[in-house]
């Protein structure tokens, strides 16, 4: 292993679903010689991409988990993580974000920039993550890379510049022009692994020149020593552009823009060229910890290999080994048999096996220093927990994530189902942070909840291949929010005397709704009214009150409670007391606050060949949709729109048998609104009905 | 609600003198003139937030921007003047509003008024929206030809809709008397309303050129260019 941290690079391939990216990553390996043959999606040779591990995302073609592996190329080692392209599995997104320095966005040279990459982008932003793209499918039917980059500039507000000119398109492509070095590259030999570098062919010479010249311009803003040498017509190194480009892609204030086919082995070793030469390096990219002995004063992480030890674990998988661990390391070295604490539980554990992967294979080695991705084994902890040397008490970040939006119930067939149901659960919920399970205690079923559901399919389908676990499913359900829309005051008194000593509290206020936080809890007792030790308890109770709405007990959210007043007796007034009282007067006020339901809306995004343009719009309305807008793209079009979750479910074999297979949809949370009255009825309806049975 | 009273009280083409509540009848086609920046979207966004506030569908037709940043425009625009009201209540007229809209997006190159039409159909055969009002933004009038305007101030009328353009102005091309560029002059006869937004320095002003009534103000209104609405 060599130790030169100008030399790694640690990159994400993102994209939208069905860009090619698992295809891309399965070139890069075959390039840079980790594998010997190529294995397509859905490949007619049965052995599917290599990056695809586990079965499922063979036999769907899509990527679930990202496989993390490692390749060298002209001296560099790159760490890649293919990330799915689904919405419903973003965490798995996001997490690979938080731990890279820098992404190559896939697009597609049809599609361009779809919903999907939009919400990638957002993410890279958050995480501001450095990019290069790669306008991949340039051999499809009605390819144009030019009209890409100008969607990259509009649709995303990217300085997008193009690296290369394609030399032909669709069925012509036959390699590309590298603007820097001013050269035409072809792709030889079976799989395209012989690079010809020719003289770019007359017809091309024009537009080549002119290309260069955007190209040369655009990264002058970066470089004063590059506007000099324009100015003074000197002729340009490759270095110094390169160093320009460089520095405005590390700034995100520039995108280099690569193209090809990764499908037909077209111009995928000028992007790993590219991948060395503008993303940054580990030590070029700021990374912060929180200091949690300052009260989570943010640090800056030097990448120093010699200090302690700080590193996150972000994702976990359960391997033939027992629990594998990807780690990505900030400062310091993990050595095998080193020491290292969990700072969220305060637990140390040793060091054992430290690995590299290549997707489901690996590979072992000594240690895992500052800036390297790797795994461990035998390390027992969460997705997002942070190791450290004993003596040290920082963490990194928290991950932002999202709340579920959806639920399932789920039954074992036997009791050997369940004792592998609840091994399978523990497992994914430690995994996958979006996905959540509980019991319900009025039903006893086992609740799963997650972002989607297609999210809920594909773990209800893992159950059942990878832990044995036959499972019936319930119908999936909305999470329902309750939320009250006017002031209610309340003066409550809970009062008991059942002999022995008695239960005395008096709580006196308001609750009224608020829109930005769940719920918020204001003491303005002056004077002793009710006790001071007694406060806590009446939050508790109130807080306790939000889990259920007393009509259709789904859980509150968006209420500010204020006291005001209330009295308390010196003997029979007690904790407990206060709290009946706090749940009392919510219960009381409740009602008159007027209540209303909250139904999760998704943002649906729909892309369809213009001819079924009406048709998808009748489907997004008949589901209670609100269309935002259409958005016409030649042949075709996009639709965007708010469809409640609840008439989501099935959606897309309507889709499909609407427009012969030719639309596909892109589905999202957007946010909570108000239920119509008469669907609100629907709903009590039903949550009756659900009461009864469980009775 | 105050923020409806205030957008219309500080509503600037209300102030200009035009005698209707939505200055334009049905079938009438208006445009909003000035230079490149000067906030001609903008004014008609804030026009169309109007018309949605009276619960009148609004159908934005941009050629320049995508779907999300057309709403944004609203957003911005509506949350600018909404942020002194109660969060809670503004968030839900927001919701309601946005009922009355619906944003068309079309490449330049590929707009023409009977895809539009067809667009149009396509919603109104489903009962999926039936817009009052029309804003077109970003079309060329020195490239559209005369033939692109007759045949939208015809759907106009065949809808009963109201159709408000941008007309961007270059700054190399002095204004005739009337105020109207000479690029324009072909087509300003099937205009029933025109306005001009110009700049001052920071300031904004709109003046109307044509459709007014006669005895209202002829001079030029300040504008707050954050939210396009008369300076209060």
């Amino acid at each position: 292993m060599k130790f030169d941290d100008q030399k790694i690079r640690n990159i994400g391939i993102s994209a939208h679903i069905d860009s090619g990216k698992t295809t891309l990553s399965e070139r890069i390996l075959f390039y840079t010689k980790r594998i010997h043959a190529i294995h397509d999606v859905k490949g007619k040779d049965g052995v599917g991409a290599t990056m695809d591990s586990m079965d499922l995302e063979k036999e769907r073609g899509i990527t679930i988990a990202s496989a993390a592996t490692y390749c060298e190329w002209k001296g560099h080692e790159i760490n890649i993580i293919d990330t799915p392209g689904h919405v419903d599995f973003t965490i798995e997104v996001e997490r690979s974000l938080r731990v890279l320095d820098g992404a190559i966005l896939v697009l597609c040279s049809v599609g361009g920039v779809q919903s999907q990459s939009i919400t990638v982008d957002q993410q890279m932003k958050r995480y501001k993550v450095p990019c290069i793209a790669f306008i991949n499918k340039c051999d499809r039917s009605g390819a144009n890379p030019f009209r890409v980059i100008e969607q990259l500039r509009t649709k995303l507000g990217h300085n997008a510049v193009a690296m290369q000119i394609p030399v032909g398109l669709e069925t012509e492509l036959e390699g590309v022009v590298d603007l820097v070095a001013m050269k035409a590259v072809y792709f030889d030999g079976e799989s395209g692994e012989e690079v010809r570098v020719e003289d770019i062919p007359p017809h091309l010479r024009a537009e080549a020149a002119a290309k260069r010249e955007a190209l040369v311009d655009a990264a002058s803003l970066f470089s004063d020593e590059l506007t000099e040498a324009i100015l003074e017509e000197k002729e340009i190194s490759p270095e110094l552009l390169y160093a320009a480009l460089r520095r405005g892609t590390l700034k995100r204030e520039l995108t280099p823009v690569y193209m090809g086919s990764a499908y037909k082995n077209k111009a995928i070793q000028p992007l790993l060229d590219g991948v060395t030469y503008l993303l940054p390096a580990p030590s070029e990219v700021e990374n912060v910890a929180l200091d949690m002995n300052q009260n989570e004063e943010p640090v800056v992480l030097t990448g120093d290999p010699e200090k302690p030890i700080i590193a996150l674990a972000f994702k976990l998988e359960d391997g033939q080994y027992g629990q594998l661990t990807y780690i990505r390391v900030y400062e310091g070295t993990i050595e095998k048999g080193a020491t290292i604490v969990n700072v969220r539980n305060g637990k140390k554990v040793k060091v054992g096996r430290v690995v590299r992967m290549h997707a489901d294979q690996m590979e072992d080695v000594d240690s895992l220093r500052a800036g390297y991705i790797g795994a461990l084994f035998g390390i027992e902890c969460s997705s997002g927990d942070t190791f450290v040397s004993p003596g040290i008490n920082m963490t990194m970040t928290s991950m932002y994530v999202p709340k579920p939006v959806i639920s399932l119930a789920i039954v074992p067939k036997d009791n050997k189902a369940q004792m592998a149901m609840s091994k399978a659960l523990n497992r994914f919920s430690k995994e996958d942070p979006t996905f959540k399970t509980h019991v319900d205690p009025e039903t006893n079923e086992t609740i799963i909840e997650g972002m989607g559901e297609l999210h809920l399919d594909i773990y209800v389908e893992r159950m059942k291949r990878e832990y044995n676990a036959e499972v019936t499913t319930g119908n999936p359900r909305v999470a329902y929010r309750e939320t009250i829309t006017q002031r209610a005051d309340f003066n409550y008194t809970h009062k008991k005397q059942t002999g022995g000593s008695g239960q005395f509290g008096r709580i006196a206020g308001y609750i009224e709704p608020i829109s930005d936080a769940e719920f918020v809890f204001e003491n303005k007792i002056f004077g002793g009214a009710i006790p001071t030790q007694y406060i806590p308890a009446c939050e508790k109770g109130f807080r306790q009150s939000m889990a259920k709405g007393p009509k259709l007990e789904f859980p509150i959210t968006g209420v500010k409670v204020v006291i005001d007043d209330g009295s308390s007796h010196p003997v029979d007034s007690s904790d407990m007391a206060f709290q009946a009282a706090a749940r009392g007067a919510f219960r009381d006020a409740y009602l008159r606050a007027k209540p209303v339901v909250h139904e999760p809306i998704m943002k649906v995004v729909v892309e369809s060949p213009t001819e079924f343009q009406g048709s998808v719009m009748g489907l997004l309305n008949q589901r209670r949709g609100m269309i935002i807008g259409s958005q016409d793209e030649g042949v075709m079009c996009v639709i965007e729109s708010q469809v409640p979750l609840g008439e989501m479910f099935g959606f897309s074999t309507v889709l499909r048998s609407a427009t012969q297979g030719k639309a596909q949809f892109t589905m999202e949370f957007a946010l909570y609104r108000q239920v119509p009255q008469s669907i609100a009825e629907k709903i009590a309806l039903e949550a009756a009905r659900n009461k009864k049975t469980a009775a | 609600m105050m923020i409806r009273k205030e957008i219309i009280e500080r509503n600037p083409l209300l102030n200009l003198g035009f005698d209707r509540e939505y200055i334009l009848s049905d079938g009438g086609l208006g445009a909003v003139l000035a230079h490149a920046g000067v906030g001609k979207t903008a004014l008609l966004v804030q026009t169309a937030l109007h018309a949605m506030m009276h619960e009148q569908p609004v159908l934005h037709v941009s050629l320049n921007d995508a779907v999300s940043k057309v709403d944004l425009w609203y957003r911005e625009l509506f949350n600018d003047m909404a942020s002194k009201y109660d969060s809670a209540e503004i968030t839900q007229y927001w919701e309601n509003m946005l009922h009355y809209r619906f944003i068309m997006t079309f490449r330049v190159e590929g707009f023409s008024v009977p895809k539009l039409e067809e667009r149009l159909a396509d919603l109104m055969q489903q009962n999926i929206f039936k817009p009052h009002t029309v804003i077109l933004d970003g079309l060329k009038f020195d490239e559209s030809g005369r033939g692109l305007l007759v045949e939208l101030k015809e759907m106009a009328g065949k809808y009963a809709m109201r159709i408000w353009c941008t007309v961007h102005t270059h700054r190399h091309e002095p204004p005739k008397e009337d105020g109207l560029p000479l690029s324009f002059l072909h087509v300003a006869d099937l205009f029933d309303v025109l306005v001009q937004l110009s700049s001052r320095g920071p300031e904004v002003y709109i003046k109307a050129l044509k459709g007014q009534s006669p005895d209202s103000r002829q001079d030029a209104l300040l504008l707050d260019p954050a939210t396009m609405l008369i300076k209060s």
